[in-house]
């Protein structure tokens, strides 16, 4: 037996060593770091005018920094309303008297019910607010992220994103093949939700969100981010009332709904999108200095 | 706690530590324990109708044998069987013959007031409820003693390793292994490993990774035909690694403690026939139902339309066994043809491939018998994978279109996969067959890699682990663990 465990030893030596490359490649990579700004806040906080919520359209939405407004972005991709509410309660103290929360909606947010990666919240979270929280996946998360499957192909895929199919690549036909992919994947995720009653708990959780403002006493906003046109060519008005406004009218919302899907200011402007949903640095920074104009308006700052 | 979990693991370790440090007298004790402690954390509801399953079968067992008569054994076995099959009847398909009760009723405007009722399925109740039949057959059979001691007889029952998904496995041989004080041996422990780490590697590089693009296609209210062909194609490919990864892990842990269980797999997908293809695909399952269903249905039948029939009932058993619903049925019963039909025309099929000189070429006959059998076993899955049977016939029309089947839209429909999915796939499939190849070479890879240099198995065991740790990934438990 002794000889079995030398064989062993060497082979899981050996094994481990290989992985160490894996890790800091995955620990390195930007799905990893993807939570990075919130963390680099929970470690310096202060005092914020915005709080944005919401999945990637969010994540990618909002750049308050040359408004003069201080911002903390709470978005993340695949992000469900459960989770904006958890980060909310989080964070939300530190909203300025007279902050805003903008909460995004998109295609996504009703039908949304799988965390893409639970990892993304150990450090930002309570555990206590993590569910399921199980430790080893948390030490495997935090140490050893090389030995993930799923982290790992997202950091590869990350670092050879030229490494697709023509037909997959974002601007492909114009972009439509994407949008083709998007709108396919969204109606699958809608008819799972929808059969697992997630869509109901969404819309709750969505109420107890809101209710919990007004309770704190934060401006609330509701948004809807831009999209390019091949991108709304599939979520016309009849799927966005099915997947989105049919739920949302039955919420009693006290608070503006800042709509800018169809805005004709990006809907044929390929420069200010990373793809026909999510907006690139230029158009990140158009859309918030609207949001922001907009607000005044609104008399929010 | 699933098998593809590090808990699991770390469980399973701590188990053959105790398992080899503690006397033998005790071992039953903790496989006892470990059995229902993993039972319960898959499903802590039903440990209690695991445990009355086997105080009943134990206790029948024990009056069978007491029976003085031929004829009391049988009915008392009957009864035994009758009461089993009611608690898996309940249980699995009580919704399936309500609602089609229902659905009848209301094409032919009947009144039928029942409703649909919230049952949860008992994990593994139709694997531990056919080897329950198995044992209390055998011992009316006089194949088999009743067993005396209620630990060893409910460890048959609940072993850990096989109780989710087989094998399905007999008393007679898997009780007196119980029995037999093993000893830590650096064979089993090793090979154990092995087969652990390899079903490991099918689970997480190869099911796993095809689940979300099969699902894709079946979950999609409009795939094209050649997404049906490729997913379908694929979905076999899923099966077999899922399936044959946890009889890997299964066959694995038990021999670590010492303990043979029977091979599940015999490469399913190199078969020549459909016959071929179930004497090496779920074989303990294939082998249950010859034994207990087959053999007592063809039992002084001589017409070989008698015999027909009864291979029909076997194969829409094995249907039933496999899900609710009558897209298992259809599955079944399609496999019942196949095996009829290949029987009525194994002459006339003989002549043909001589008559275009097929056979001239031994080599090229085999491996176009391999593909025929392949792809009828593939448009079979079809209803085994489809969710309803309007989307089976939809879906099983596609498979069928000509069209379906052009290259071009074969290579469009791959896309379905991210490129470097598919690289990722590409490799590590390309690793099984390899695998395969050599086992049809050599009677076993593991024996033939133990002839290597010592560099060339330790590059071959970090390869698997290696693997495994990067690129694995673990999706939602088991096909067959829902069964």
């Amino acid at each position: 037996m002794g000889r079995l465990f030398i064989k062993l030893t060497i082979i899981i030596m050996v094994a481990l060593l290989l992985v160490i490359p894996v890790n800091k490649f995955v620990r390195e990579s930007y799905d990893y770091n993807i939570n990075q700004d919130i963390l680099a806040f929970k470690k310096d906080p202060h005092p914020v005018d915005i709080i944005n919520l919401g999945a990637s359209h969010s994540m990618y939405g909002y750049y308050f920094k040359p408004t003069g407004l201080s911002h903390l972005d709470l978005a993340l991709p695949a992000q469900t309303v459960q989770y904006d509410f958890k980060l909310l309660k989080e964070y939300g103290k530190y909203l300025k008297r007279d902050g805003v929360v903008i909460i995004s909606i998109s295609q996504m947010t009703f039908a949304n019910f799988e965390i893409m990666d639970i990892g993304n919240y150990y450090e930002i979270l309570d555990h206590s607010e993590i569910e399921p929280f199980r430790l080893l996946d948390y030490y495997r998360y935090m140490y050893l992220p090389g030995a993930k499957g799923e982290s790992v192909n997202a950091a590869l895929s990350g670092t050879l994103k030229s490494y697709r199919w023509d037909s997959h690549q974002p601007w492909a036909n114009n972009g439509k093949n994407y949008a083709e992919r998007k709108y396919e994947y969204v109606e699958n995720q809608y008819r799972k939700a929808t059969k697992k009653n997630y869509v109901e708990q969404n819309v709750k959780q969505l109420k107890k969100m809101l209710e919990y403002c007004k309770e704190k006493g934060y401006k609330v906003v509701l948004t809807m981010e831009p999209v390019h046109q091949t991108y709304q060519e599939h979520f016309d008005e009849d799927v966005m009332n099915r997947l989105v406004f049919q739920y949302l009218n039955t919420l009693e919302i006290d608070a503006p709904f800042l709509n800018y899907m169809n805005d004709p200011r990006f809907a044929d402007n390929k420069d200010l999108f990373l793809d026909s949903d999510h907006l690139n640095s230029e158009g990140r920074k158009k859309y918030s200095w609207i949001v922001y104009e907009d607000l005044k308006k609104l008399g929010y700052f | 706690m699933t098998f593809i979990s590090i808990e699991f693991l770390l469980f399973f370790a701590l188990i053959v530590f105790t398992y080899y440090l503690i006397p033998h007298r005790w071992r039953w004790v903790l496989l006892l324990a470990a059995s229902y402690g993993f039972y319960a954390s898959l499903s802590s509801y039903f440990v209690l109708l695991l445990l009355a399953s086997t105080v009943f079968t134990y206790f029948t067992g024990r009056i069978i044998e007491k029976q003085e008569t031929k004829k009391q054994k049988k009915k008392a076995m009957l009864l035994g069987i009758c009461v089993l099959l009611f608690f898996l009847g309940w249980f699995k398909y009580f919704n399936f013959v309500n609602d089609s009760v229902r659905a009848l009723s209301t094409y032919l405007n009947w009144n039928y007031a029942i409703p649909y009722q919230e049952i949860v399925l008992p994990i593994a109740i139709s694997f531990y409820t056919f080897q329950a039949v198995s044992y209390l057959v055998d011992i009316y059979k006089g194949k088999q003693k009743a067993e005396r001691h209620y630990g060893y007889f409910s460890i048959y029952f609940a072993f850990f390793p096989q109780l989710v998904a087989g094998p399905i496995e007999r008393a007679k041989k898997l009780l007196p292994q119980f029995k037999v004080e093993q000893t830590l041996n650096y064979e089993n422990i090793s090979y154990g490993m092995k087969r652990i780490a390899w079903g490991f590697f099918k689970k997480t590089l190869i099911a796993d990774r095809l689940a979300p693009i099969v699902a894709g296609v079946y979950d999609s209210p409009d795939p094209t035909g050649s997404q049906i062909v490729l997913a379908t194609i694929l979905f076999s490919i899923q099966l077999y690694a899922d399936f044959s990864a946890l009889s890997d892990i299964a066959i694995g842990c038990a021999r670590m403690l010492g303990i043979k269980l029977t091979e599940n797999f015999k490469q399913p997908h190199f078969a020549v026939s459909i016959a071929d293809f179930w004497s090496r695909w779920h074989i303990t399952l294939s082998t249950w139902l010859r034994d207990y269903i087959f053999v007592p249905l063809c039992k002084g039948k001589k017409k070989r339309s008698e015999i027909y029939l009864a291979i029909v009932i076997t194969f829409l058993i094995s249907g039933i066994w496999h899900g609710a619903a009558w897209t298992f049925v259809l599955w079944g019963l399609i496999h019942g043809f196949y095996r009829v039909f290949g029987d009525h025309t194994k002459h006339v099929r003989g002549k043909m491939a001589s008559f275009i000189q097929l056979d001239r070429s031994p080599s090229l006959h085999k491996w176009v018998k391999i593909a025929i059998t392949f792809l009828l076993v593939c448009f079979s899955r079809v209803f085994f994978r489809s969710d309803s049977v309007a989307a089976a016939f939809e879906n099983a029309r596609l498979f069928l279109t000509f069209s379906s089947w052009k290259p071009s839209g074969i290579v469009e429909a791959a896309e379905m996969f991210s490129l470097l999915d598919l690289v990722i796939f590409g490799f590590f499939f390309i690793i099984v067959q390899l695998f395969h190849y050599i086992e049809r070479k050599n009677a076993s890879t593991w024996n033939w890699l133990s002839q290597r240099p010592a560099f060339a198995r330790y590059a071959f065991y970090i390869l698997i682990i290696v693997s495994i740790l990067v690129f694995g990934v673990s999706g939602e438990g088991f096909i067959y663990g829902g069964f």
